[in-house]
């Protein structure tokens, strides 16, 4: 009989990634499932690669949005995500769902100001230089994890 | 007609989040969470991406939930949106922990449905966990023809007898863009003083 972790792990996929001009709502780059999951299933725990328009960088906002369906229900649903230069973090947000309905499908969108722009580092420095890293848990359980790194044309 | 209508509106109205959240944000590392509910297609989804000033044409049913986390200067605000379908109604109770403002969304124009959103609504108010926390209501879709007023839905509710919690209703056309965001400063407004 498999486990509950081994359920919870079959019942999980990410749909979708994008990011946003937080400002226009406009969406600069999306990753659908097929890509993901295809990818995911071949590859765990590579990176997706974003070509992403270097005016991302001006945007005063910006939002990274993941959608992501459960079989299971869950009771102590997290996430980490940290924006990695060069492998260090730059950034890190840490969300608790809680509660993970079961046969659902749910969105998080977070939505940060972007450092002053004499601070922002140059395309061409943080080009294939970025990742953002996103893990989900079930409490302590790693249900899935995405990397998606960055490069801006 | 109204469809063509509205969309020439949608590039006109926008909010967003991070400059509204500008206004409120006080003291760093408050966080404040917002939760949204009502009954299926009443409109909850919409709201929540024409405060952000998303595309609103794609938008299906909630399965499940849809967050948006804003950070600002150390404030964070998270809206919680929550399907309204009937199968997923007995989850909300899930998401009422530390909510500092509920955010009732009707459909004014399904007047076939009034006595249930009436009657979930009852239902809310009487969870311990929401227990004095301050109710809006968006009376929405006003932009329809047969869009009840925001009066008749605040009477039907039974807003005036309610006694102990702040309350607010708001005429609102999401799909417009019309009475969002008045209704969502009220919102933060209130949150703020209760901390």
């Amino acid at each position: 009989m498999p486990s509950r972790a081994e359920d919870i792990l079959k019942g999980f996929k990410v749909n979708w990634m994008n990011l946003r001009d937080a400002d226009t709502g406009k969406v600069l780059w999306q990753a659908s499932e097929d890509l993901l999951n295809e990818f995911d299933r071949s590859h765990p725990g590579m990176e997706h690669e974003a070509r992403v328009p270097k005016k991302i960088l001006k945007c005063r906002a910006v939002s990274r949005e993941i959608n992501f369906s459960s079989v299971e229900p869950m009771e102590k649903f997290r996430l980490e995500q940290k924006v990695l230069f060069k492998g260090q973090c730059l950034e890190e947000w840490l969300f608790e769902f809680g509660f993970v309905i079961p046969n659902s499908t749910n969105t998080w969108q977070s939505i940060i100001e972007a450092a002053p722009e004499s601070q922002m580092m140059p395309a061409n420095i943080l080009n294939g230089n970025v990742v953002i890293e996103t893990k989900f848990f079930d409490d302590d359980l790693l249900v899935s994890t995405s990397n998606v790194r960055l490069f801006y044309i | 007609m109204f469809k063509e209508l509205s969309w020439v509106r949608l590039s006109v109205v926008r909010i967003g989040l991070l400059a509204f959240l500008r206004k409120f944000r006080s003291a760093p590392d408050q966080e404040m969470r917002i939760l949204l509910l009502g009954l299926d297609n009443a409109g909850k989804t919409t709201i929540l991406k024409k405060l952000a000033s998303e595309d609103i044409t794609h938008i299906t049913p909630t399965q499940g939930f849809n967050i948006k986390s804003v950070h600002s200067e150390g404030f964070k605000l998270n809206v919680w949106d929550i399907g309204g379908q009937r199968k997923i109604r007995p989850y909300w109770k899930n998401y009422f922990d530390k909510t500092d403002v509920l955010i009732y969304v009707v459909d004014s124009s399904d007047r076939k449905r009034f006595e249930e959103t009436g009657e979930e609504f009852a239902e809310l108010l009487q969870e311990e966990k929401l227990a004095c926390v301050p109710v809006l209501v968006y009376a929405n879709k006003q932009d329809l023809m047969n869009a009840a007023p925001a009066s008749d839905i605040a009477q039907g509710l039974l807003l005036h007898k309610l006694r102990d919690r702040m309350w607010h209703i708001q005429a609102c056309s999401a799909v417009r863009g019309e009475g969002i965001q008045e209704g969502m400063e009220w919102a933060c407004r209130t949150a703020k003083k209760k901390k």
